[in-house]
């Protein structure tokens, strides 16, 4: 995944953790993509799922309390959209710890993230920056 | 079909390859079809439910769903495998899911159901209704169709 500027919304503590969660994925993407072999690839699926469960959620706290400061009109429905993604990990990791070989299922799972984090990011909390901005400039 | 079907799912489709990849798509002619569809090398079919039922299509060639994906990675990407197939499936997903809420705003309140994701070569695809609209896009990964068959619930 390649970090670009005009995915920052604006707002640094967000901007920051976006770009690491970028930087972390893509570390993740090169392991499972990559020809390391099965021990080494789900020491670091492992690893990045640890890192997702806690980044994650205090990534999306950060975004929801600055929601709420700005009254942000869609904060119901852009938490629900956190919440959905969070029990998606969650499921994910259970099947994991199952079935920690399973490649069909690592692939699936990481394809889908991968669109639905760039989607997230780009499009869904670029309206957050939009109305933020807005706000600060009525505010001023 | 009524055109107030289409428009929500054609603007969907168009505003996240533009949110998304920063690319503008280019419509071709609308064509209208009976019965079946001739897919691409990847298709994934949603299914739609609620006020309408039926299911839309996005049929993306090989070149075009590695090229995305190329993108997204930052990798490159050398065959339609489940990592491919599945991250696009999700963006038929959440383009399906915001045509819907663009449905929801012309007064048709429906969902979608999880994609199917279909690999191969010469696919015929059966759909719902008798009318199918075809809508090929081009970008600069490629071509896709969009294909949309819906009827109103009575």
């Amino acid at each position: 995944m390649i970090w670009k500027e005009s995915y920052k919304i604006g707002v640094e503590e967000v901007d920051r953790q976006h770009e690491e969660l970028f930087r972390r994925f893509s570390e993740y993407l090169r392991a499972v993509r990559g020809e390391d072999n099965l021990e080494t690839r789900t020491a670091k699926i492992q690893e990045t799922l640890n890192f997702m469960g806690e980044y994650v959620v205090v990534h999306f706290a950060s975004e929801e309390e600055i929601q709420r400061k700005y009254n942000y009109p869609n904060y119901a429905a852009h938490r629900e959209i956190h919440e959905r993604f969070k029990a998606e990990i969650q499921r994910f990791v259970e099947a994991f710890q199952e079935n920690p070989h399973d490649e069909d299922l690592i692939m699936e799972f990481s394809g889908k993230l991968l669109t639905w984090l760039i989607n997230h990011v780009a499009e869904e909390d670029q309206k957050i920056g939009t109305y933020v901005s807005s706000s600060k400039e009525v505010c001023q | 079909m009524k055109v107030e079907y289409l428009n929500p799912i054609i603007n969907a489709t168009v505003s996240v390859f533009q949110n998304m990849f920063n690319i503008e798509l280019e419509r071709g002619t609308m064509q209208v079809t009976t019965e079946s569809i001739s897919g691409k090398k990847a298709n994934v079919s949603i299914g739609v439910t609620g006020q309408l039922k039926g299911s839309i299509v996005f049929s993306f060639t090989e070149t075009l769903a590695l090229g995305i994906v190329e993108e997204m990675a930052g990798m490159k990407m050398n065959q339609l495998d489940k990592f491919v197939t599945s991250a696009i499936g999700e963006l038929a997903n959440i383009i399906s899911g915001h045509a819907m809420t663009n449905l929801a705003g012309v007064g048709y309140q429906c969902d979608i159901v999880p994609p199917q994701i279909n690999v191969g070569d010469e696919q015929r695809i059966y759909m719902a209704t008798e009318k199918i609209l075809v809508m090929p896009f081009t970008s600069r990964f490629g071509v896709f169709d969009l294909s949309i068959s819906l009827q109103e619930v009575k």
